[in-house]
């Protein structure tokens, strides 16, 4: 063993024999009280001779204005007094007699137990100044009472009367003290009664501190001596710095309040005055906050900031947190279950599917409808069933004879062309305890039929191709073409025409064919979800960057005014509520052209999940209960999908097969961090992966339009303030 | 494990012991006198008083130091750690209450594959039991046991009945039928248990009923200073806080092997706590961990529970205290802090004691004692009070508050009138059994 170990061992030995923990805690605290004990017996011994004369004097000059005769303080330490009958007594001022002792112990512990709390002194000094007032009292009851009854009932009232006195004052000194050490109404967490005040949102809010119920103010408005010194008394200069250092101290009340796009602009704001000015509400983020997109953003600016100077013991906790936070490692996810069942139609769709695994992952138990027996989803979800095409005259039977089996809480129905068949059902389901929200069967139709569609957007004077729907007129429509059924999904008979003379035969051999002109530009789709009174609460546009059978398999996110007012236009002039996808086209110049609306979920939809906007869980909390206020939904741009091939196995009677390629666990794609090893695209040679900015995805795509807002992790937006307008 | 925890007989009363006290006295007066006698005592009573007033004080100093930040402080592992969870609950006559209840326990943020949730239904005469299936028929999460009249055991045998249930559960979380825990609680509650020595870990009740009378708004008060500094302080300096009987968690296999909880107590919480320790294992508390509950509203419902405390706390330090002095899981200090603890509720059958001795005292009966009658009254309050302000500051409730202290003065005397009537009746060996606390089920 060399000579280093056997240092290092012999350090250990003796480290063996350092208390743990809980006996130093234990060892602290009694040196406190030890303390405490000792000051308060080395300061009455000091003081207690000087106090007793202060407290006689002050007696004395007191019973001298009152112009009581025969009470005279002329010794020092004690009170002469003529009784009644003029017997002298001498009333000397013992310890006991003297503050000295409460006031002592009243300092002693705002030292031990208050000293951490800003108005300590302040509590201590009014304590002393009430019980030294108190105390007088006391005193000069017990002369008169000697003065003008008997010697005999000074001595009564100043050992028993006195004695409740003073336990009484010390009490109340003591609460005094303990009162002004406490919040004021403003900032306590909770009222007397246990009721929580301080509104700030569960996820940001103390644990315990308060139970959360409705609370009035029935308090009349009184003077606020804080406020009149504020407004009155301090100079402008100095009321507007402890105003705002008073501010700066509640900042974590408010940051909890606002949507997690706010929250997030505010974090990155607050850390780009450096992370040592607003340290503790940054820490107060990275205790409280549940929102990874907010957490993402905080461990970004932290991990950005890493050139400061470190300004104290929190920063580095709070880059520690951040390192943490990047670095975690994927998860099992774990919902808790909400005991719901929903059934969900077109399960073998990618809509579908996507919209039963979103419900799956919410906690949910669904019931997958479709009427292909191989439909994927029906082996996703728990539960499914087979039913007739919703155009089969045995639909309507089958699907209430499936709801009455199972039950469901809700049904989301994800084809649209469903719609008619479940709109004359809405009552029987009800019957049934299964609720469901269908847009109105005639805008419905107006989305569904490609030429009805075109006429509402030619009406509403919103950019649409021109179209063509009889062979009279489809030679006035400019070129080149795309023909295709007045009627379809999924591109379905989508002809392209460059040549005019083909457009003829290419009209006539596509049933019901529209003709339009081809748009040009880059095709998007806007994920929509419009509430029951017409509100856009969600607008998610994604660049369709690559499709197959007409269903996106890459996409990004992105902001855009004109997209958006234009997806808000396009679905007001439609009439329609509920979720939508509106697809279309943005031109070389920004002009944005719509070339259709699905009044249903997309098959894009996952990636409208993942970059934030819970359309899924918006859409079931409004049919679960269609007067609940739902909230705007946000989404994170920049966000890009590559879709991959996922596969189910089963036997021939249905039976899961196991999937050999099936992980342990599943990672959950919250944004986790770069690839190790892989520099950040956004800043490169800047450093580990791992410690840029935790986002993975970045647009890669310039702006192709001159309203189109820079894309990015930090950029995150609401369509509600797009929108303000438009509404 | 030992199997010292594993329940005992004992006697059904003590009169011997009260004999022998009271021959002692007399034996003593015959031998010093009355007046020297008498001083005597308020000289050993307020050494008694000055032990438990360093002792609060000393909770005190450390809830102000550490509390708060410990409230503040994040989740570690809360997400990754999900063992199988019972959540039990006994329920008798409990139909204004158990809806809160029941959502509470089926909004709780668990593992669904991890959690089973079974409420007890013991017995119950009024519409507890039909509630209960209708919550288990629109939730299958949600397990109901009936337990038929004449069951016995109280809540105790309930628990047991319910535990028999949940063989694959390592953690059962027992809460009573008026509370209302938050979503979180299972995850902070069972986070403890990474280490294999804990055995039980005790979350924070909080009233949520003060709005209903002045009463209620004390015990709210009295709760804050109790969990956030009293059962803090236990913890912090001793590491020796107590299962409370309701938002608390423990192992199953433990339990099971220590024989269930005690049916003859009722105070199965003191009991459990004593028997853990005595076993080696620990008790840990954790006060983020929280759920809501009903104070009781009137002076006779206060009368009768804290009697029922009073009796059981008493009973069980009757019970354990040669075990306690004589066990190796417990270092001489923890041994002197277990005991403080069981005689808590002994404390105000003393102070009873101190006044008498005042107020004989003013009638010139009796010595003074070494330290000064002033500072025995001074003491009687001086420590609760530190606690209970402590617990004010702590909970960051409003300054007008503070006020409400002084209703702890009548609060106190009741104390001593339960504490002292539990100990002469436990003395004696009177006959008790559960009571059970009315509700009120506004809140």
């Amino acid at each position: 063993m060399s000579r280093v170990e056997n240092r290092l061992n012999a350090t250990l030995a003796k480290r063996r024999w350092k208390p743990a923990a809980t006996p130093l805690r234990r060892r602290l605290v009694l040196l406190e009280m030890l303390g405490a004990v000792a000051g308060c017996v080395g300061g009455y011994l000091l003081f207690i001779d000087p106090v007793r004369r202060f407290e006689v004097t002050l007696a004395s000059r007191i019973i001298d204005l009152l112009g009581v005769d025969r009470v005279s303080g002329a010794l020092g330490d004690g009170f002469v007094v003529f009784g009644p009958n003029l017997e002298p007594v001498v009333a000397e001022m013992t310890g006991s007699c003297s503050i000295l002792s409460s006031v002592l112990a009243l300092a002693a512990l705002a030292v031990v137990a208050l000293r951490q709390r800003p108005q300590a002194l302040a509590g201590f000094l009014a304590a002393a100044v009430f019980v030294l007032a108190a105390n007088q009292v006391r005193l000069l009851g017990s002369l008169l009472t000697g003065r003008y009854f008997a010697v005999d009932a000074l001595v009564f009232f100043h050992d028993w009367i006195g004695a409740v006195l003073n336990f009484a004052y010390t009490l109340i000194g003591l609460l005094i003290m303990i009162g002004l050490t406490m919040y004021d109404a403003q900032r306590a967490e909770q009222d007397r009664t246990g009721r929580h005040t301080a509104d700030r949102p569960a996820a940001w809010a103390r644990p315990g501190l308060g139970h959360r119920v409705p609370v009035e103010d029935t308090r009349e408005p009184g003077v606020q001596i804080t406020a009149v010194v504020y407004r009155r008394i301090l100079p402008k200069a100095v009321s507007r710095r402890l105003a705002r250092r008073r501010e700066q101290r509640r900042i974590d009340y408010r940051v909890g309040h606002e949507t997690p796009a706010r929250r997030a602009e505010i974090i990155r704001e607050l850390a780009g005055k450096g992370l040592g000015v607003h340290t503790a509400t940054l820490l107060a983020v990275a205790s409280y906050e549940t929102d990874p997109l907010v957490l993402d953003t905080l461990a970004g600016v932290v991990a950005a900031r890493q050139w400061e100077p470190i300004a104290g013991g929190d920063v580095i906790a709070l880059r520690l947190w951040a390192r943490a936070w990047l670095m975690r490692a994927p998860r099992q996810r774990s919902v808790a279950e909400t005991g719901r069942l929903v059934a969900v139609t077109g399960a073998g769709g990618p809509a579908g599917v996507a919209v039963v695994k979103a419900l799956q992952a919410a906690g949910d138990h669904v019931l997958a409808l479709d009427a292909d027996p191989d439909a994927v989803g029906l082996r996703l979800a728990g539960r499914g069933a087979v039913l007739p095409r919703a155009d089969h005259p045995g639909y309507a039977e089958a699907l209430l004879a499936v709801l009455d089996e199972h039950r469901p809480a809700a049904l989301i129905c994800t084809v649209a062309e469903e719609y008619a068949a479940l709109a004359p059902l809405i009552s029987a389901m009800d019957e049934r305890g299964v609720r469901t929200w269908l847009p109105d069967p005639a805008t419905a139709e107006r989305c569904l039929d490609k030429v009805a569609f075109a006429r509402t957007m030619h009406a509403a004077g919103i950019p649409h191709p021109a179209t063509a729907w009889t062979p009279a007129t489809v030679g006035l429509v400019p070129g080149p073409w795309v023909v295709k059924p007045a009627r379809g999904r999924g591109s379905r008979d989508v002809i392209l025409v460059d040549d005019p003379a083909a457009l003829g035969h290419a009209f006539a051999s596509v049933p019901g064919a529209i003709a339009q002109t081809r748009v040009t530009g880059r095709e998007f789709t806007a994920d929509a979800l419009v509430g029951p009174d017409g509100t856009l609460l969600a607008c998610v546009p994604r660049w369709r960057d690559e499709t197959r059978g007409g269903t996106s398999v890459r996409g990004t996110t992105f902001t855009s005014v004109a997209v958006t007012e234009t997806v808000a236009a396009t679905l007001r002039a439609v009439g329609l509520t509920g979720p939508a996808n509106v697809q279309g086209f943005v031109g070389d110049s920004g002009n944005v052209t719509v070339v259709e609306v699905n009044p249903r979920f997309s098959g894009g939809l996952p990636l409208t999940l993942a970059a934030g906007a819970d359309v899924v869980g918006a859409y079931l909390a409004a049919v679960l209960d269609p007067s609940a206020p739902l909230p705007t939904l946000g989404f994170q741009p920049g966000v890009r999908m590559a879709r991959h091939f996922a596969e189910v196995y089963y036997a021939a009677d249905g039976t899961p097969v196991p999937d050999p390629l099936d992980p342990v666990t599943c990672s959950v794609p919250d944004f986790p961090a770069a690839t190790p090893g892989v520099p950040s695209p956004s800043a490169p040679g800047s450093g580990p992966a791992s410690l840029q900015t935790p986002s993975p995805v970045r647009a890669e795509h310039s702006d192709p339009a001159g309203s189109v807002a820079a894309n990015g992790p930090a950029a995150y937006r609401v369509p509600g303030e797009l929108l303000a307008a438009a509404r | 494990m030992t199997g010292r925890g594993r329940r005992r007989a004992v006697s059904p009363h003590h009169r011997l012991g009260l004999l022998a006290h009271l021959a002692v006295f007399a034996v003593t007066v015959a031998v010093l006198g009355l007046d020297s006698t008498l001083g005597w005592i308020a000289t050993v009573l307020n050494v008694v008083f000055l032990l438990f007033f360093f002792r609060h004080l000393g909770f005190a100093v450390a809830a102000a130091r550490w509390t708060e930040r410990d409230l503040d402080a994040p989740l570690v592992g809360a997400e990754s750690f999900t063992p199988p969870v019972a959540v039990l609950v006994a329920c008798k006559d409990e139909e204004l209450v158990v809806d809160g209840m029941v959502a509470a326990l089926l909004a709780l943020d668990y593992p669904g594959s991890a959690l089973t949730v079974v409420v007890v239904d013991d017995a119950s005469t009024d519409g507890t039991g039909a509630r209960l299936d209708a919550w288990s028929a629109a939730d299958p999460r949600l397990r109901v046991l009936h337990r038929q009249p004449g069951a016995g055991g109280g809540k105790s045998g309930a628990l047991n009945d319910a535990l028999a249930l949940v063989d694959h559960a390592q953690i059962a979380v027992i809460f009573d039928a008026d509370h209302q825990p938050e979503p979180d609680v299972l995850r902070r509650l069972v986070r403890h248990f990474r280490d294999p020595k804990v055995g039980a870990v005790m979350g924070r009740c909080v009233v949520r009923n003060g709005v209903e009378s002045s009463l209620a708004s004390t015990i709210f008060i009295d709760y804050l200073s109790g969990y956030l500094v009293n059962e803090y302080g236990r913890q912090a300096l001793f590491e020796l806080p107590a299962y409370g009987g309701a938002n608390c968690a423990v192992r199953t296999d433990l339990i099971r092997a220590l024989g269930g909880w005690n049916p003859h107590t009722v105070t199965e919480d003191t009991d459990l706590t004593l028997r853990l320790l005595l076993d080696g294992r620990r008790v840990r508390y954790d006060p983020s961990a929280v759920d809501f509950e009903e104070a009781v509203l009137s002076s006779r419902r206060f009368w009768k529970q804290r009697y029922r405390w009073a009796r059981g706390h008493q009973k069980c330090l009757r019970d354990y205290w040669r075990p306690i002095l004589t066990t190796r899981h417990l270092s001489p200090m923890e041994k002197l802090e277990t005991m403080l603890f069981l005689w808590v509720y002994h404390v105000p059958v003393l102070c009873g004691l101190g006044l008498l001795l005042i107020v004989l005292r003013a009638f010139g009966i009796g010595d003074q004692s070494a330290i000064s009658m002033v500072s025995l009254s001074a003491l009687l309050f001086a420590g609760p009070f530190t606690e209970l302000a402590v617990g004010l500051v702590l909970g960051r409730v409003e300054r007008r508050a503070v006020w409400m202290l002084i209703g702890f003065i009548p609060a106190f005397g009741m104390s001593i009138l339960t504490a002292t009537k539990a100990y002469l009746d436990g003395m004696w060996g009177t006959l008790y059994t559960w009571s059970k606390t009315a509700r009120s089920g506004v809140t």
